[in-house]
């Protein structure tokens, strides 16, 4: 019976839930899905993390590569994002070139890497115009279930702090880079951001951390970033039904806890995996 | 009758946009038992959402006695709506219709039979690409739109194929709705040039045809530069054609 | 803080309706020297996979001054269309598709404000029906903490963060928020003022604009 409601009417039967304050799984309006998170799961990667939100399940890998920086600027590293929807995480996506919703995703965290300096690029830099790193920072989503972008955001964090970049000197006879494997160091993390995403029903009842399902019957979206010094990063709202500023408000509160939650998180998971070796 | 009246009353005539509402004082309603329920059309570009009137078009909002409300505006996209008459191409026969292309989001069908005269063995003579000039019977946003080239007690009244040697083109709807208002002033005009035959379709085709090539083009491109001109401007140019200027 | 929320200074704005020939509405609107053109088409006719059964399917194209559109266009995009999705009553046109072309004439910055108010207008223009307007604002703070509306490429490039907001006509509220660079919520609350104070000047000349359009069959 409920099935068959379900499938007829959507809109209804997720009313009827939110009418109660509930939702169809069982979480509260502001309840989040459980988050584990598992760091320096691929070992051929510099740093690596896989992260599950309920049954959404993004995994990065950040490769590092020597290169030469760019001539505008000298004494900079860069990192390149890329967020792949592959047609295994959801019937939605088809093979081929990247649609707009991953394109959309890679350029949301490439904005936030620059606008929040997560890494000092300076730091990426060996020689000034002459070597540098290139971190090449692969999110692939596994399973699709929502909230892809705090997911994202997640993995990234961890990943970048399980890196851990080798020691490259530069051979003054030869002039060629030397790769010291023994010697390895953390990347210096400046901010530590965290993304927290909401839909918006029938105009007026927010709800966090929203499931595919939910995510396409919203009428609006929003993910809010912040830092742990509760600064936003990014407020992106890409359109859908218009909202009092005060109710943005309460999404900022919202995504400045989760950002204290995330972070604990993924210190905590850090450290065990530092203390296990 | 007057407490609807008198919240669209300062707004006749002028120009109101998307998102414009039109409330009602319910109180005052209430007040004088009198009046009895009442009732209002809303014609294009208005729509009732609770207690009040949404505008959802741009454009000039006018009145009709007793009481009908509607939105005049200037747009190019024809959407069928039932009863408009309309001239439409021909692009394809596929058993016992015509699919015909009459500048909508999808093409209209027109039935063999819709014809005066037509019966399963007298077929009308209908080619691809011949214009007909149609009335819709069913259009509605869920439906394939149809057309029909009789009237309801099965005459033709003007309607069917047509438009042997003369010349079609597209104006704005609007335009359109301003050339066949009664007593249009524009058509009178034109007819003071020279003589012509003109068809007009609500979905912005014009057919015209005059004694030549020439006087038809000249119509033609009359008729499409009234598009945005003031009365004034219109009259002014007409008469130099009268005199001979092109 | 200096700033006069009740006056927020906008660059001087134009724009025009009905310009091209062949679409089904066209429009062009200017903010200082960032300008943007566009048009619409339809409701037409909608490919088979991507119809879809209720409502009209927007498709939104942003066409960068020079070179090919890049993922940035692709944010754009996004925020132009699931804007207008919101204003638009799509429902009306089931199985039909709309198409709306913005080409960047020259960007002086704002220009995703800018293209959003052109969206506005061309959509108007069309005659496609809306529940209500909206209109983008965008705001600059600066390093000393400033907020300047309505801000040009240098300034852009001097601020600390870039806020720009699509305001709605009825209650003023955020329909559309995009960011750059970090802030605190103060001062995104101030913005949205600001911007919900701005966004009264536009509707005004969406008004005016909409006004000479009809002033000659009036």
């Amino acid at each position: 019976m409920a099935a068959g409601f379900k499938t007829a009417e959507p809109q209804e039967y997720h009313r009827s839930f939110l009418k109660e304050k509930c939702r169809p799984d069982g979480r509260e309006l502001g309840e989040f899905r459980p988050t584990t998170l598992n760091v320096g799961s691929i070992n051929t990667a510099n740093g690596s993390a896989l992260v599950k939100i309920g049954n959404t399940t993004v995994i990065c890998g950040i490769k590092a590569e020597l290169a030469v920086p760019t001539a505008d600027a000298p004494d900079k590293g860069y990192i390149v994002p890329n967020v792949d929807l592959p047609p295994l995480c959801s019937s939605r996506f088809r093979p081929g070139p990247p649609g707009e919703q991953a394109q959309v995703a890679s350029q949301f965290i490439a904005d936030i890497i620059d606008d929040t300096n997560i890494i000092k690029k300076e730091d990426l830099c060996i020689e000034k115009s002459k070597l540098c790193w290139v971190l090449y920072c692969d999110i692939m989503c596994l399973d699709y279930d929502g909230n892809l972008l705090d997911a994202c955001i997640i993995t990234l964090l961890a990943a970048l702090k399980n890196a851990q970049l080798p020691k490259v000197t530069i051979n003054k006879e030869t002039d060629l880079p030397e790769v010291d494997t023994q010697h390895k160091r953390h990347l210096q993390i400046n901010k530590h951001p965290v993304a927290s995403s909401f839909a918006v029903f029938d105009d007026e009842v927010i709800i966090v951390d929203p499931t595919t399902e939910e995510e396409s019957l919203a009428t609006a979206l929003i993910t809010a970033v912040t830092d742990e010094d509760d600064q936003l990063c990014a407020f992106h709202k890409p359109g859908g039904s218009s909202l009092l500023a005060e109710k943005l408000q309460d999404c900022v509160s919202r995504a400045v806890t989760r950002n204290r939650e995330i972070n604990k998180l993924i210190d905590k998971v850090t450290e065990s995996k530092k203390s296990s070796k | 009758m007057n407490a609807i009246h008198s919240c669209f009353k300062a707004q006749i005539g002028e120009v109101v946009l998307p998102g414009d509402v039109f409330q009602f004082d319910v109180s005052s309603v209430e007040e004088d038992s009198n009046i009895k329920s009442e009732k209002i059309v809303c014609g294009p570009g208005l729509r009732r959402n609770g207690d009040e009137i949404l505008v959802y078009k741009s454009g000039i909002l006018r009145h009709k006695q007793p009481s009908m409300y509607w939105i005049d505006s200037q747009q190019k996209r024809y959407v069928p709506v039932k009863g408009e008459s309309v001239i439409g191409i021909v692009t394809a026969k596929s058993g016992d219709i015509f699919k015909v292309d009459v500048g909508g989001s999808e093409q209209a069908s027109l039935s063999y039979l819709a014809f005066e005269g037509a019966t399963k063995r007298n077929r009308p003579n209908v080619q691809v690409g011949d214009l007909v000039y149609a009335q819709f019977i069913i259009a509605n946003k869920d439906m394939e739109p149809e057309l029909v080239c009789i009237d309801s007690c099965g005459r033709a009244n003007g309607m069917g194929v047509f438009g042997a040697g003369g010349f079609l083109f597209k104006v704005s709807l609007g335009l359109v709705r301003r050339l066949l208002a009664p007593q249009s002033e524009m058509v009178k005009d034109l007819e003071k040039i020279f003589p012509f035959e003109m068809v007009v379709g609500l979905n912005g085709r014009v057919w015209v045809k005059a004694k030549s090539v020439q006087q038809t083009l000249i119509i033609a491109n009359l008729l499409e530069s009234c598009e945005n001109m003031t009365a004034q401007q219109r009259r002014a140019l007409f008469k130099r054609v009268a005199e001979g200027a092109l | 803080m200096e700033l006069d929320i009740n006056s927020p200074v906008l660059r001087e704005f134009g724009s025009e309706q009905s310009l091209l020939s062949k679409p089904d509405g066209s429009a062009t609107f200017m903010q200082g020297d960032t300008s943007v053109m566009v048009g619409v088409y339809g409701p037409a006719e909608v490919k088979v996979n991507k119809e879809i059964y209720d409502r009209a399917t927007l498709e939104v194209l942003i066409q960068p001054k020079s070179g090919m559109p890049s993922v940035r266009e692709r944010t754009r995009e996004q925020c132009v269309r699931e804007t207008c999705e919101a204003a638009l009553l799509s429902t009306l046109h089931p199985r039909s598709s709309l198409t709306l072309v913005l080409q960047v004439v020259h960007d002086d910055g704002s220009l995703l404000a800018c293209c959003l108010n052109a969206a506005c207008m061309v959509l108007m223009d069309a005659g496609l029906p809306m529940s209500r307007l909206f209109c983008g604002v965008t705001c600059a703070i600066d390093a000393e903490g400033q907020i300047i509306t309505d801000p040009t490429a240098q300034q852009e490039k001097e601020s600390r963060a870039l806020l720009t907001f699509a305001i709605d006509s009825k209650e003023h509220n955020v329909m559309m928020s995009s960011t750059k660079g970090s802030f605190s919520m103060k001062e995104m609350q101030q913005c949205i003022a600001v911007s919900q104070k701005a966004s009264e000047r536009i509707f005004q000349f969406y008004r005016d604009s909409v006004k000479r359009r009809y002033s000659k069959i009036l």
